[in-house]
């Protein structure tokens, strides 16, 4: 019988539950897809944040030490390198994977029509391949991507993989100029330790001292200045979680955490721990964060963090009062048949409970299609701002169900309490 | 028509008041909606020019050079910083570098305005504190860390100079005078004794240098010369910081700006995702809200059947059932925009306080947007159910079909 009665409405009175199951639907859709781009936007613009280029540098020990003002007398200058066969060592760290590109570089000065020029070696987009203890890892990287904000004002970006021969360069857009140099120009350098002829295959500008330098690649560079496999320094653009009291407190002697601290520290991409486990595995070398990038990103990242879980929130209490303002709408609507029940013989449980299982049986409906509609909204932001994805968490499956029950049950029963309390015969003479 | 019209407003009113439950419930709709609309509106309006100041923690966006060897004169800079609306300035810091040397290192001096720096550079990491008067410095860790200074000590930076005639050397507070033995010229070496008051970490070039205030650089040169660099952060669009570096350029003599393309190409691409992130989202937690806003309504209408049925039974028109009940609707409509609309600032002025520290811009137009989407969202959603109620049979609806 009570199957029965369950079954009739959905058959009689389908229209009205079919706009309970849309807005449920709806309210569903806002709350599975704010809640999920919510979840998602740190990553998503922790990604966009690597405009600024590297947020770490890597150093030999000693250059760290021994400062860069010894430049000012050459002869007596103590540089130390790294050795180029150990820059693999970065993929075997355990936040291999946040690293998004890094590239080392060396630099020299070479004599260019009788100018001294400043001429950086690195990887614009190396294939790097990296054996230890069995494993193999690969990885395409330099610094196209580290560069961002590069204009390529005159010929293009240099493409490592396709020109063999290191025999090709970018230059500085204001020493182009003032050289006289062009795309497709051959220009002959002279560093300390040979000539080379180079090609040069792009003129950027950049908007700093960089517009007065050469770019060439490490292997060119470390010929001319006769320091085959080596460099002196690693630019990192890793993607990191801003810093909170743990990482200060890291930040400072990680030996002073407690065990459990420390564990969470090393395993949170703070960027002091990823410091940490590059030096960790390149024990020659020092990591520092780049300040002016590691700040302000972790700065950006939190209050776009706030801003979107405030408007999730305000969604969310919009989401939640349209469907328990429906429902109760539609329980209310239904005094007459309910006060008949009642007149009938009916007890106030048991129609409380055919009411309720009617609504519930239509707002799981409902949530079950808003959940994949809001799938299809957040993939929507997603492709729209960040042409990618946007990862779908478990979790807010969870959240949303217990989210939509609740304001079912919030929406209904004070209604039917109110209908119950009312006494048949007045509700059925029409005088409520 | 007196009367008639005093009948249809009392017939409204008296809906109203005595279906003030159902009544709430709708207005309630339209309230959370018209707040979404507005509040959501507000921030999306204010976000770049919120968003734009938290960029500014990547520091200086503009600098100014000189065209000359003299420096950047303290005119120049006040001409220049003239072109920059003051609500968008954030500040701008002059630096000076010399090569001296403390403890007979070479050491870069950079001379500075500490009161102002952290505008510029707010992301120092000071161990210790920023130097408050002359006679103090702050070292840089790489300069520190090679030569052993720490916070607390007290260093002397040496300038020396060869001793001619223009210079009264006497007048000096301390200074030492010594010969070259191979060419026999006379030098000089002056002291000014510095108390280190903290160690500047950055990650970067920073690091290599010794800051301290202007007036110590000069007495330490024993010379005054015009600004090497002068850098500013003004919150602003990449396009509109161009056009202000283009006026400078072509207003102010003797003075060269120039864009910092890393942090202006880069905050132009993350902020337009933001903005581009705020807005979609906006748009479609609004499109839903309205839909649901729209299903409440018509929900609440289509409850009102049969008092349609009887009131056409009685001999209404059809024309005069639309507009009494439109009107009912278009009144919910319009109080709800209006409360919405100070909600939804209420709940704006939240967020920014909460997430940016600071006030949002009250947009008045959007006051009239938000209570004329509420109007027209709850005219439609009143006018779908109300039509096909007054099209049916009223014997039908009275019946309960």
């Amino acid at each position: 019988m009570f199957l029965r009665m369950v079954w009739g409405t959905f058959v009689r009175q389908w229209k009205k539950l079919l706009m309970i199951a849309l807005t449920v639907a709806l309210g569903a859709s806002i709350a599975t897809a704010m809640l999920n781009v919510m979840l998602d936007v740190g990553d998503k613009m922790n990604e966009e944040l690597k405009a600024y280029g590297s947020n770490i540098t890597v150093v030999p020990q000693s250059e760290a030490v021994i400062s860069k003002l010894y430049e000012m007398d050459s002869d007596d200058r103590r540089m130390d390198f790294i050795e180029e066969n150990k820059v693999g060592e970065l993929l075997t760290i355990f936040w291999a994977n946040n690293i998004a590109d890094f590239a080392p570089e060396t630099d020299t000065t070479v004599s260019l029509n009788g100018r001294d020029v400043r001429l950086i070696g690195t990887w614009f987009n190396h294939h790097l391949e990296f054996v230890k203890k069995g494993s193999t890892y690969q990885r395409d990287t330099g610094i196209i991507n580290l560069r961002s904000w590069w204009d390529i004002e005159d010929g293009e970006w240099m493409n490592e993989q396709a020109l063999a021969g290191d025999t090709y360069a970018m230059v500085g857009s204001e020493l182009a100029k003032a050289a006289g140099v062009s795309a497709g120009d051959n220009i002959e350098v002279t560093g300390e330790a040979g000539t080379a002829t180079l090609t040069v295959v792009g003129v950027y500008e950049s908007g700093d001292d960089e517009d007065q330098y050469i770019y060439t690649t490490l292997s060119a560079a470390q010929r001319l200045s006769g320091t085959e496999a080596l460099f002196k320094k690693i630019e990192v653009s890793a993607i990191t979680s801003p810093d909170d009291e743990l990482a200060v407190k890291a930040a400072k002697n990680p030996s002073l955490l407690t065990g459990d601290e420390y564990d969470l520290w090393y395993c949170t991409a703070y960027v002091s721990s990823i410091c940490f486990q590059i030096q960790e595995a390149i024990p020659e070398a020092s990591a520092t964060a780049v300040r002016q990038i590691a700040d302000s990103e972790g700065k950006i990242l939190e209050k776009t963090e706030l801003l979107m879980s405030l408007i999730t929130l305000l969604s969310l209490i919009g989401a939640t009062l349209g469907i328990s303002n429906l429902v109760t709408s539609t329980v209310m609507e239904r005094s007459q048949e309910l006060a008949l029940l009642k007149a009938v013989g009916a007890k106030n449980g048991q129609i409380t409970r055919l009411v309720l299982t009617e609504i519930i049986i239509t707002a799981i409906v409902g949530a079950v299609a808003g959940y994949f509609m809001g799938y299809a909204f957040a993939q929507i932001i997603g492709q729209t701002v960040f042409s990618s994805s946007i990862d779908m968490s478990g979790m807010v499956a969870f959240i949303v169900a217990v989210l939509i029950i609740a304001v079912t049950l919030i929406g209904s029963i004070p209604a039917i309490r109110t209908l119950l309390r009312l006494r048949p015969s007045d509700v059925l003479h029409g005088g409520h | 028509m007196n009367t008639k019209r005093r009948m249809f407003i009392r017939t409204i009113i008296a809906s109203l008041v005595r279906r003030r439950s159902r009544m709430i419930i709708a207005l309630l709709a339209v309230v959370v909606g018209a707040t979404i609309l507005s509040g959501l509106g507000l921030i999306y309006f204010d976000v770049p020019r919120q968003m734009s100041s938290q960029f500014r923690s990547y520091g200086a966006n503009i600098i100014f050079t000189s065209t000359d060897e003299n420096g950047v004169t303290d005119e120049a800079v006040q001409q220049g910083m003239s072109f920059f609306p003051a609500s968008e300035t954030e500040g701008f810091t002059p630096y000076r570098y010399e090569n001296s040397r403390i403890h007979n290192m070479p050491v870069t001096f950079a001379g500075t305005d500490f009161g102002s720096v952290l505008k510029t550079s707010p992301y120092w990491h000071i161990n210790g504190e920023l130097p408050s008067c002359d006679g103090e410095a702050l070292i840089g860790a790489k300069v520190a860390e090679s030569l052993g200074i720490k916070t607390g000590d007290t260093v002397s930076a040496v300038n020396s100079f060869e001793v001619t005639d223009d210079v009264d050397v006497s007048s000096l507070p301390s200074y030492e005078i010594y010969s070259d033995p191979e060419t026999g010229e006379t030098y000089c070496d002056h002291e000014l004794a510095l108390t280190v008051t903290g160690i500047l970490e950055t990650g970067g070039s920073e690091e290599e240098y010794a800051y301290v205030s202007l007036s110590d650089i000069s007495s330490l040169l024993l010379s005054e010369r015009g600004y090497d660099i002068v850098e500013v952060s003004v919150a602003s669009t990449q396009a509109k910081l161009k056009q202000y570096v283009e006026r400078i350029d072509e207003g102010v003599e003797g003075l060269s700006a120039k864009l910092v393309k890393r942090v202006t190409a880069s905050e132009s691409t993350v902020l337009t995702k933001l903005q581009s992130l705020v807005f979609i989202v906006t748009a479609v937690v609004l499109v839903l809200t309205m839909i649901c806003v729209a299903t409440t309504m018509a929900a609440v209408i289509a409850e009102r059947r049969r008092e349609i049925g009887l009131r056409k039974a009685l001999g209404a028109f059809n024309s005069s059932i639309v507009l009494q009940f439109m009107s009912e609707g278009l009144l919910l409509g319009g109080v709800g925009g209006v409360i919405g609309s100070l909600l939804g600032y209420a709940f704006a002025q939240y967020v920014s306080m909460h997430v940016f520290s600071s006030s949002i811009t009250f947009r008045p137009l959007l006051v009239p947007i938000t209570i004329i989407a509420s109007v027209l969202i709850t005219g439609l959603a009143c006018l779908i159910p109300i039509r096909s109620a007054v099209e049916v049979d009223p014997a039908l609806v009275l019946k309960g079909e």
